[in-house]
């Protein structure tokens, strides 16, 4: 009980680090926030339940008024920007994520990581994204479909980073994959 | 039956025994624990203040046993560990000494007169509002200190409480330890901070290899690890 | 650590927080239901004016809370300057400031601590179903204390990744820190067990 709920707390702590810390350069030289990666990274690493409740408790703190997302933002104001549709499918990414982390057990661990973080955190991700930003700027699903094409390409990075991370954390400490345990 | 009660005391920890057949009686005001890194003073320090279960043997506080009873666990002994970091729990230091008040029972509002109560005692009143974050290490080593005395357990029990901390603000911790009513279990290698304490208890590879008064023990153990400190062990994999 | 409360008291810090989000969750309702330019402008004149009421400072502090916004008015002027429905963008336009300002607002004149009280109440309920909701509490209190501890963390890895790489650490920094994480989470686990830990049958803030 309590280590499931300090485990759930401290993820949480950790995706609002990973917006604060200053130009984490993830790859290319292009700096891309790597706080949506803490997202996946919650579902692959703690499962599809705790990962989905450290997003949750994140977004609470958001909600609260701390400005923890990546660039300072945060507040009420963080549900109702064109973008909150991504915002609000995180707790449903991690959890598709962990799910699929959970479920899918043969295969190398990075592939299946990856392949889980982009049906979680990309496919899923953007389906709330696009029909938040088709409700906020009154515009048709596909139109909005086509404006967040842009993004995708750094998000698949973000994924197979989260794949690679993920690995790396079994073979440093096995037990701290609580997704597979 | 008063005071810390060990009773054939065995921990295996991931298949390795880290404590075997340790037994001992402690009534005395000041007790030291010394050994080496890995010597498992640091699960005696947990199974003495009930966060860890032994496999084999009884420890108790005042008859009652700590590990099965967290509630008179939370009444009779206080835990700090080697780390604040990992102790501090809240954002705010009144926050964080409140909480273990109102984990035993009282109402927030009195919590937090008792909060404020402690840090007066200490003359750090003005601390209250203060991000616990930005304290120094020695300041949250102190906080930690406040906090578990504010529960006003029987036994303090402190592992390494002092590793880290420069001479004057380890002095500074020391007396204020010196004004504690509570008995103090302290774990430590240094055998320095140890000045004026009634009772040592030397481990070794999980065994008790010498329990007496300062005078007996610590020159004993300061010329062992002396001799140690001549040989290479840093070589060996534990395993 | 640094929170999006405006350091200004001002009188709506004053105004009970349930108030303001009941009054904020009605009027965003509302402002997506209208299509009329007319209540739209003046929905957005009204919020100017609510932030000119605090003060100059107040206003300009909450300006800059909207640059997230820019790129978005950019596209929707662009857009709609290049189909012709000028009137459609307007609406848009104004409807996204007005209630991204409007939920700034709430945010910035609302405490923490009257926040959490909030929420709390609102979890209230869902205790007696059985769920721990102090832990709630505990748990929020705890990602506030550890961020902070977490960005450090980061930080010094990265140090002492370049003291040993001529290379920038990247994306590799972040496996120590969520070992970190997850190494820190179970001795806190312990330290909340030294404490007591979950107890569910004890009164929390709001009694």
């Amino acid at each position: 009980m309590e280590r499931n709920m300090t485990r759930i707390a401290l993820f949480a702590a950790l995706i609002a680090a990973l917006g604060l810390i200053p130009s984490l350069t993830l790859a290319f030289g292009v700096p891309i926030t790597a706080q949506s990666m803490g997202v996946m990274l919650a579902g692959a690493i703690l499962g599809a339940k705790r990962g989905a409740l450290a997003v949750l408790l994140f977004m609470a703190l958001v909600a609260l008024g701390l400005p923890l997302l990546a660039g300072g933002r945060g507040g009420l104001g963080a549900f109702v920007a064109p973008t909150s549709g991504f915002f609000l499918g995180w707790p449903v990414a991690a959890f598709v994520t962990g799910l699929i982390v959970e479920r899918l057990r043969s295969g190398p661990l990075a592939v299946t990581v990856a392949l889980a973080s982009i049906i979680g955190g990309i496919v899923v991700m953007y389906a709330f994204g696009i029909v938040g930003m088709s409700m906020a700027l009154d515009k048709t699903l596909a139109e909005c479909t086509l404006l967040v094409t842009a993004f995708i390409p750094g998000d698949i990075i973000k994924a197979v980073l989260t794949g690679l991370i993920t690995q790396a954390l079994a073979r440093s400490r096995p037990a701290a994959l609580l997704s597979r345990s | 039956m008063t005071g810390v009660e060990l009773r054939d005391i065995g921990v295996t920890l991931a298949g390795r025994p880290v404590l075997q057949g340790v037994s001992a009686r402690l009534e005395e005001p000041r007790v030291g624990i010394v050994g080496r890194n890995g010597s498992g003073k640091t699960t005696l320090a947990r199974v003495i203040a009930g966060l860890v279960a032994p496999d084999a043997g009884q420890a108790r506080i005042d008859g009652a046993d700590m590990a099965a009873d967290r509630r008179a666990a939370l009444a009779t002994v206080g835990i700090i560990f080697q780390n604040p970091d990992h102790q501090i729990i809240f954002p705010t230091v009144l926050e964080e000494i409140a909480f273990g008040l109102t984990q035993q029972g009282q109402r927030p509002r009195a919590a937090e007169a008792a909060a404020r109560a402690m840090l007066d005692r200490f003359g750090k009143g003005h601390w209250a509002p203060a991000a616990t974050h930005s304290l120094s290490q020695g300041q949250k080593q102190l906080l930690c200190l406040m906090a578990v005395l504010a529960m006003r357990p029987r036994v303090v029990v402190m592992d390494e409480p002092f590793s880290g901390l420069d001479i004057p603000t380890r002095l500074q911790l020391m007396r204020y330890l010196d004004g504690i009513a509570a008995q103090v279990v302290m774990i430590t290698h240094d055998p320095g901070q140890l000045r004026g304490f009634d009772r040592i208890l030397w481990l070794e590879g999980g065994r008790l290899i010498a329990d007496g008064p300062p005078d007996a023990v610590l020159p004993r153990f300061e010329a062992q690890m002396r001799e140690w400190g001549g040989l290479d062990d840093l070589a060996h994999l534990a395993g | 650590m640094i929170s999006l409360i405006s350091p200004v008291e001002t009188w709506a810090h004053r105004i009970p927080a349930g108030a303001k989000l009941l009054a904020l969750s009605a009027l965003t309702v509302a402002l997506f239901l209208t299509d009329r330019p007319a209540v739209l402008a003046a929905a957005t004149l009204a919020v100017i004016a609510l932030y000119l009421s605090a003060g100059t400072a107040f206003l300009r502090q909450g300006a800059r809370h909207l640059r997230m916004l820019w790129p978005f008015l950019l596209l929707i002027a662009l857009w709609h300057g290049l189909t012709g429905q000028a009137q459609a963008g307007i609406v848009i336009a104004l409807r996204l400031l007005a209630a991204l300002a409007l939920a700034n607002f709430v945010t910035m004149t609302t405490r923490l601590t009257d926040m959490i009280a909030v929420l709390t109440w609102v979890l209230s309920p869902l205790r007696r179903l059985g769920l721990p909701t102090r832990a709630v509490t505990l748990a929020i209190a705890m990602v506030l204390r550890f961020t902070p501890m977490l960005v450090e963390n980061g930080q010094r890895l990265a140090l002492s990744w370049r003291a040993r790489s001529p290379r920038r650490p990247g994306w590799r920094i972040v496996v120590p820190m969520a070992a970190l994480a997850l190494d820190d989470a179970d001795h806190v686990a312990e330290a909340l067990r030294a404490r007591g830990g979950i107890l569910n049958d004890i009164p929390d803030g709001r009694n």
